[in-house]
């Protein structure tokens, strides 16, 4: 299996929102990170046939997914962002309804609504009317969805976006528990949601992909360094706006600074081993910590 | 796909408000519709309902029968009778000739009818003709036509002269005739239904394909196998199963209400008794069918107008307006800059087959003469059907961004 991208590109008007992008992905966790506008969304409506390319195509086993049109969309199982739904369906009808309109027999589909509410921990709202629903467990509505079809290529669009740590940690798992002999394409601007369920990671700036590769590879081979250092708490705000900082940890009456820098900061500094989450900073981030890097 | 496309319309609260005032609706046009029959008792009470029809369905089928040249000269003379006992011409003798007519009152609109001046209707014809002039209804039914046509008062061609003396001369006499006001009270108010049903109708199917961006479902249902094909194929089928439905269950309640409770008697009477000059040689069911198949065709024309708006605008709003444009806005704007050749066109006569039947509208293609109801059922039926397959291609292609 293999989903390959042809230097797709996508305009909106006079402006790129992905910019020649080529790519190719089999089985495994990719997890494509970027900041707000990246282009991560337009990029995976591609994917899933919701908009058409301005240039370049995807294949899918050497066919053009546009042409192979449903028999493509059978594969595939796709949480959106912006994840809509109907309001006065019950959990239960609404999987149902979905699992129709993929092609799914009666029988099939409802064992496995059953199956999914179950794993996705909603048989208590299984009747509830979606509406009535938490963002959690909207969100579970949604991957439940997404699964009806046992997709081979699995897309997921910042599913975690607006979920509490607890949430998110289980959902983390879930998709991590889901995600075994598929392929799955996963969005985020949110560096731990995919730092350890990744086998791949790109990092998507301006619409185009920037650095892809193992997360050992990105963080291994960030040109620049990251320090630990202290600093009185009156010095915070000039290193903040001279480095780069990742992470801060108050202290009494000082501050442990973590900063990435291809020069030693303070001469006390201790060079430590870079996150991913360093290596976003030194991709994507301004100096005086953006709020896009998860403490 | 389909039973959930069908569901999703009637869950919508908005939908389920329209259903309650559709229903509301509904009884309010079947009580004015059973209050048109009224009855006179002899005390000069005036009655309308269940009573009313009772009685004068009984007066009036004690001259059930074939209206031949006896019974015409019969009713003749009943008049004579009943004007001569009440002659004073004081209200409470008018009164009591108006109480004492009710049992003949439809062979003598009949015998005016006949004997008034053409398009015009003589309340008091009856009473200046002789005996011989009202049993000659039939043969002046035809001569009537022929006299207005001599006259050159009216626009038609020989070919449709011809098809409509034709159609006059075809039409059997004498009458059948029995009471019939139950059906007469159906149909004079079965149009204004009609277009409040279309109405409705259009309000409930214009989500159907619009809701998926409203909602923001539509990334999810472009994205499926079937998304783009089958489930907008359902679509379709919904928005039809749901106006057939409504359409069918409104119009036989309505018309079982009406008719049980004003009797369904007169169904095989000429519709004649009741539009005189309508040239459709037909009995007052097969005119009621044909006034709900009208209909029905224009209800249909306008709700795949409003899915076709709602595909193409992703605006459910609009989308409600389009049947409002199509069977309101558009006809009244256009009788303003009148446009009468083409106003006999537009969807809003369907749903008023009724007058349609009514006025000599014909229309000639090549040498053959037609009545326009049948042409616009026709015309209508083919660009609905056209329609279809463009409201699938519009939804199938759909870009979301
Ligand atoms: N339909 C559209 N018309 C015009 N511009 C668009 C459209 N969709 C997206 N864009 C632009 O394309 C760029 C990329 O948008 P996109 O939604 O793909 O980013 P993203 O990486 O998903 O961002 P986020 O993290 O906020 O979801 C943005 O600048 C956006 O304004
Ligand atoms: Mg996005």
């Amino acid at each position: 299996m293999e989903l390959q991208l042809n230097d797709l590109t996508k305009k909106f008007g006079n402006f790129t929102a992905v910019d020649h992008v080529s790519l190719t992905m089999t089985n495994g966790v990719y997890g494509l990170l970027g900041v707000n506008g990246a282009g991560k969304t337009t990029l995976m409506r591609m994917l899933c046939t919701l908009i058409k390319p301005t240039s370049g195509n995807i294949t899918y086993k050497g066919k053009n997914i546009l042409e192979l049109d449903g028999r493509y969309r059978q594969l595939l199982g796709y949480l959106p962002q912006e994840f809509g739904f109907y309001p006065e369906f019950t959990v239960q009808d609404y999987l149902l309804y979905i699992a129709s309109i993929k092609g799914l027999r009666p029988a099939v589909a409802k064992r496995r609504t059953k199956e999914l509410i179950q794993k996705v921990g909603l048989s208590k709202a299984a009747k509830k009317k979606m509406k009535t629903l938490s963002g959690g467990m909207k969100r579970r509505a949604g991957i439940a969805q997404a699964m009806l079809n046992d997709p081979r290529i699995l897309i997921l669009d910042e599913p975690t976006a607006g979920l509490d740590p607890n949430e998110r940690i289980r959902f983390r798992n879930l998709i991590s528990e889901l995600s075994e002999e598929r392929l799955v394409l996963l969005s985020t601007h949110i560096v731990s949601d995919i730092e350890y369920i990744a086998n791949e990671i790109w990092l998507m700036k301006g619409g185009k992909i920037i650095r892809r590769g193992a997360l050992d590879e990105i963080v291994g081979n960030m040109p620049e360094t990251v320090w630990i250092c202290r600093v009185e708490k009156q010095k915070v705000s000039f290193m903040i706006n001279k480095y780069k900082v990742s992470n801060m940890k108050s202290e009494e009456d000082r501050a442990e600074l973590r900063i990435v820098s291809a020069d030693r900061p303070l001469p006390d500094a201790v060079q430590v081993k870079p996150t991913l989450e360093d290596a976003f900073l030194y991709y994507f981030g301004e100096k005086a910590g953006s709020e896009d890097v998860e403490i | 796909m389909l039973k959930y496309e069908i569901k999703k319309v009637f869950l919508k609260g908005r939908n389920k408000i329209a259903l309650l005032l559709l229903a509301i609706v509904l009884l309010a046009v079947s009580v004015m519709t059973v209050n048109r029959v009224e009855y006179v008792d002899e005390n000069g009470g005036h009655k309308t309902g269940i009573a009313a029809a009772r009685n004068l369905r009984e007066e009036k089928n004690k001259w059930a029968g074939y209206l031949t040249e006896d019974v015409l000269r019969d009713v003749y003379r009943e008049n004579q009778a009943i004007n001569s006992e009440y002659a004073s011409g004081s209200m409470e003798d008018e009164d009591k000739i108006y109480q004492k007519r009710q049992g003949i009152s439809s062979i003598i609109d009949l015998i005016n009818n006949a004997n008034s001046p053409w398009r015009e209707y003589d309340y008091y014809a009856i009473d200046s003709i002789t005996e011989d002039q009202a049993a000659d209804v039939y043969e002046k039914r035809i001569s009537g036509l022929e006299e207005w046509f001599a006259s050159g008062k009216e626009t038609f061609s020989r070919e449709q002269q011809e098809f409509l003396l034709s159609q006059y001369k075809n039409l059997d006499t004498p009458f059948y005739y029995e009471y019939y006001d139950g059906w007469a009270a159906l149909l004079q108010n079965i149009s204004t239904f009609i277009l409040l049903l279309a109405l409705f109708i259009g309000f409930f199917v214009s989500g159907i394909f619009s809701d998926e961006f409203q909602t923001k479902a539509d990334a999810v249902f472009f994205s499926t196998k079937l998304g783009r094909n089958k489930a907008v194929g359902s679509k379709l089928g919904a928005g039809f199963i749901i106006a057939t439905a409504v359409y069918a269950a409104a119009l036989i309640i309505y018309t079982a209400a009406v008719l049980l409770i004003l009797g369904a008697d007169g169904a095989g009477c000429p519709i004649q008794l009741e539009m005189w000059r309508d040239f459709y040689n037909a009995t007052f069911l097969e005119t009621y069918l044909l006034i709900v198949f009208g209909g029905y065709i224009g209800m249909l024309f306008a709700a795949t107008a409003a899915m076709l708006v709602s595909a193409l605008t992703r605006s459910t709003v609009t989308a409600i307006i389009a049947p409002f444009v199509v069977l309101c806005v558009f006809p009244f704007l256009s009788r303003i800059v009148t446009l009468p050749q083409v106003c006999s066109f537009f969807p809003d006569r369907l749903l008023d087959i009724y007058n349609g039947v009514r006025d000599f509208s014909l229309m000639q293609i090549g040498g053959k003469v037609i009545g326009i109801p049948a042409i616009i059922i026709l015309v209508y039926t083919a660009v609905t059907l056209v329609l279809q397959p463009i409201v699938y291609r519009v939804y199938k292609k759909a870009e979301i961004k």
